[in-house]
């Protein structure tokens, strides 16, 4: 029997790497393609700006875009035994909504910067001829356009303030969502954030005062002249050392690798 | 019709040289499994919560130096320093025969949320000094602090200044607000009251964060330039060691990540003199020990006007500086500045040193 091919349309992870720098190759091919046009109206291809994806998927696995405002009438008031609950969806909806106009602007944002660092690699493109250039060496080049580009706009104040309004917003939403929780939580009798954060806080509490406790013991002597045999709360050492080679275990896996 | 010399053709041929690369490459990982990072031979001597304390295994003849504590960063996991048996700053102290401390922060969870950065300063970092001091039966050791870990080392020293008998500091942030520092610029507008309110604040949040710093060069060229490795498998271990590193950043604690952004960046309470640990006054001016500065002139996450700055503002009357040429990541496992930083490092220690 012969062994799976890895390049298999069936293989997920080969097709969608294969299929990742494919995109980005005609992408180029696209771009430099325009560098060659002459045309004064030349505008850089359809190849997204790279912080937009990032953050798009970032706040979508937050569930921001599970929201449809279609599903809500704006502005209407908030009424009967759901009221608590369908004003932290309004709350949501408003904040889903501010982000997608902040979302908009930074697009937009991007586009600018994309289109400035495109500009600004056909001067250079002009100034030295692309045929005394290699790909790998155009492809270098524009990014070192990019990224200047980009260093610029991203000092800019309007580009920190969207980029806070935008992180700003999405943790409200957290917030939000947060409370949401914290009333279903209630309802299934399942131990809330609330609860959990104030167990967490008396163990801490209780540690704390253990050490003190701990402390205290070893600086006053114990009648029968040695320290304290038993010191609670203080750093333990394992009882067998950790492997060397073996980093302490992640607690959870990130979807995301 | 395209010529031999016409750039475009020349681009088509190289898009299907870089698709048969990408194959190779692919090839390659596919058969590579999983990548084995921090191999140097250590021995967990303390646990305190999610704290570890690693001692690694003596590799050369004692230098008879103090021993030395490093405090790495918490927004991102220590094995950088020693990534791999031939680019690990660790092993290299270890060849020059220095006794070698790792403090691991951990991962820290929900339950960590409300600890401030007194616990982890005055708490974890000073129980773990405390053990290395107790266990070596001396008054004061060396601690290495690299980059926020640095801050923090800076902290602790200024706190302790006798436990201190010398201070390293690596691309370590100190003057939170030179017009270089980029990450700065954009924290003074987040709320991070806000941020912080709904729990830890997710490593995916703060690599996103560190992706927007380059986005062309991070997200775009890192991936093509693997095609220009052609499968080879060495070359394709080293990246995918450092792709690991790179994406594996515990959340940050609420509460500290919150103090820290607010009094560090948005602040800058730490050089102005206005930092309180502990209830106790922070005052880098009591930092008598001598300290070595490394700082990276091509840093993007933390600039060098970030780090020169820390001359002026400690008690030190023994202070040098070094600059090197690399990144603040290229610091620890560049070509040539994996060899001759940590070579340096010792140097500047048997110079001072014995104990």
């Amino acid at each position: 029997m012969s062994a799976p091919d890895p390049f298999s349309s069936a293989n997920p992870f080969s097709a969608g790497f294969l299929k990742a720098w494919v995109d980005q190759a005609g992408a180029l091919q696209d771009m430099f393609a325009r560098f060659a046009d002459q045309s004064a109206a030349a505008m850089p291809p359809s190849m997204p700006p790279p912080l937009l994806a990032p953050w798009k998927d970032f706040v979508d696995r937050m569930g921001m875009g599970g929201f449809d405002p279609a599903q809500f009438l704006p502005g209407a008031p908030a009424l009967g035994l759901t009221r608590e609950y369908q004003e932290t969806a309004a709350r949501l909806l408003e904040l889903s909504k501010q982000f997608q106009q902040r979302y908009a602007e930074f697009a937009q944002q991007n586009a600018a910067i994309m289109q400035d660092a495109f500009q600004l690699m056909k001067k250079r493109l002009d100034a030295a001829p692309p045929a005394a250039k290699s790909p790998a060496e155009l492809y270098d080049a524009w990014i070192d356009c990019a990224e200047g580009v980009y260093y610029q706009a991203a000092h800019s104040d309007a580009f920190a303030r969207l980029l806070a309004e935008l992180c700003n917003i999405s943790s409200a939403f957290k917030v939000e969502r947060g409370k949401l929780s914290e009333q279903i939580a209630r309802h299934l009798d399942l131990p809330s954030r609330g609860e959990v954060d104030s167990l967490h806080r008396q163990v801490r509490a209780l540690k704390d005062s253990m050490r003190a406790a701990a402390a205290a013991s070893a600086r006053s002597p114990s009648p029968t002249g040695s320290a304290g045999s038993t010191k609670p709360g203080r750093p333990t050492r394992p009882a067998k050392p950790a492997k060397a080679s073996k980093p302490s275990r992640k607690p959870r896996k990130r979807g995301k690798k | 019709m395209s010529t031999a010399t016409d750039p475009l053709a020349e681009m088509l041929q190289s898009a299907a040289a870089m698709q048969e690369s990408g194959r190779a490459v692919l090839r390659t990982m596919l058969g590579m499994g999983d990548v084995e990072v921090g191999t140097s031979a250590k021995q967990c001597v303390l646990s305190d919560d999610k704290i570890r304390l690693f001692r690694y295994s003596a590799l050369a003849r004692s230098a008879n130096l103090k021993p030395v504590l490093i405090c790495y960063a918490m927004v991102n996991r220590p094995y950088l320093l020693d990534l791999q048996p031939d680019r690990s700053f660790i092993r290299e102290l270890l060849l020059s025969g220095l006794d070698v401390y790792l403090l691991d922060w951990g991962y820290p969870d929900g339950a960590d949320r409300f600890l401030g950065l007194d616990a982890y300063i005055d708490g974890y970092l000073r129980r773990c000094v405390e053990f290395v001091l107790k266990e070596h039966a001396i008054d004061s050791l060396t601690l290495l602090g690299v980059c926020q870990g640095g801050t923090m080392s800076l902290c602790y020293a200024a706190l302790y200044p006798t436990q201190i008998a010398q201070l390293i500091t690596m691309v370590t942030p100190v003057d939170f607000k030179t017009p270089e520092n980029l990450l700065s610029k954009w924290a003074q507008h987040i709320d991070v009251e806000l941020l912080t309110r709904s729990g830890n604040v997710s490593g995916d949040f703060l690599n996103l964060v560190y992706l927007s710093l380059m986005p062309f060069r991070l997200t775009q060229q890192k991936y093509v330039n693997l095609l220009q490795l052609q499968g080879d498998r060495v070359q394709l271990e080293n990246f995918m060691r450092m792709e690991k590193w790179i994406f594996d950043s515990p959340d940050q604690p609420a509460t500290a990540f919150r103090e820290f952004i607010q009094w560090f960046f948005k602040e800058n309470r730490l050089i102005r003199g206005e930092l309180t640990l502990a209830g106790r006054p922070v005052r880098l001016k009591n930092l008598a020990a001598p300290v070595l500065n490394i700082f990276a002139s091509k840093d993007h996450l933390v600039p060098p006007s970030a780090s020169i700055p820390l001359g002026a503002h400690i008690g030190a009357q023994d202070y040098q500086s070094m600059e090197v040429d690399a990144g603040h990541i290229g610091l620890y496992v560049g070509g040539k500045t994996r060899k001759s930083v940590p070579a340096a490092v010792t140097s500047w220690l048997q110079a001072r040193c014995k104990s």
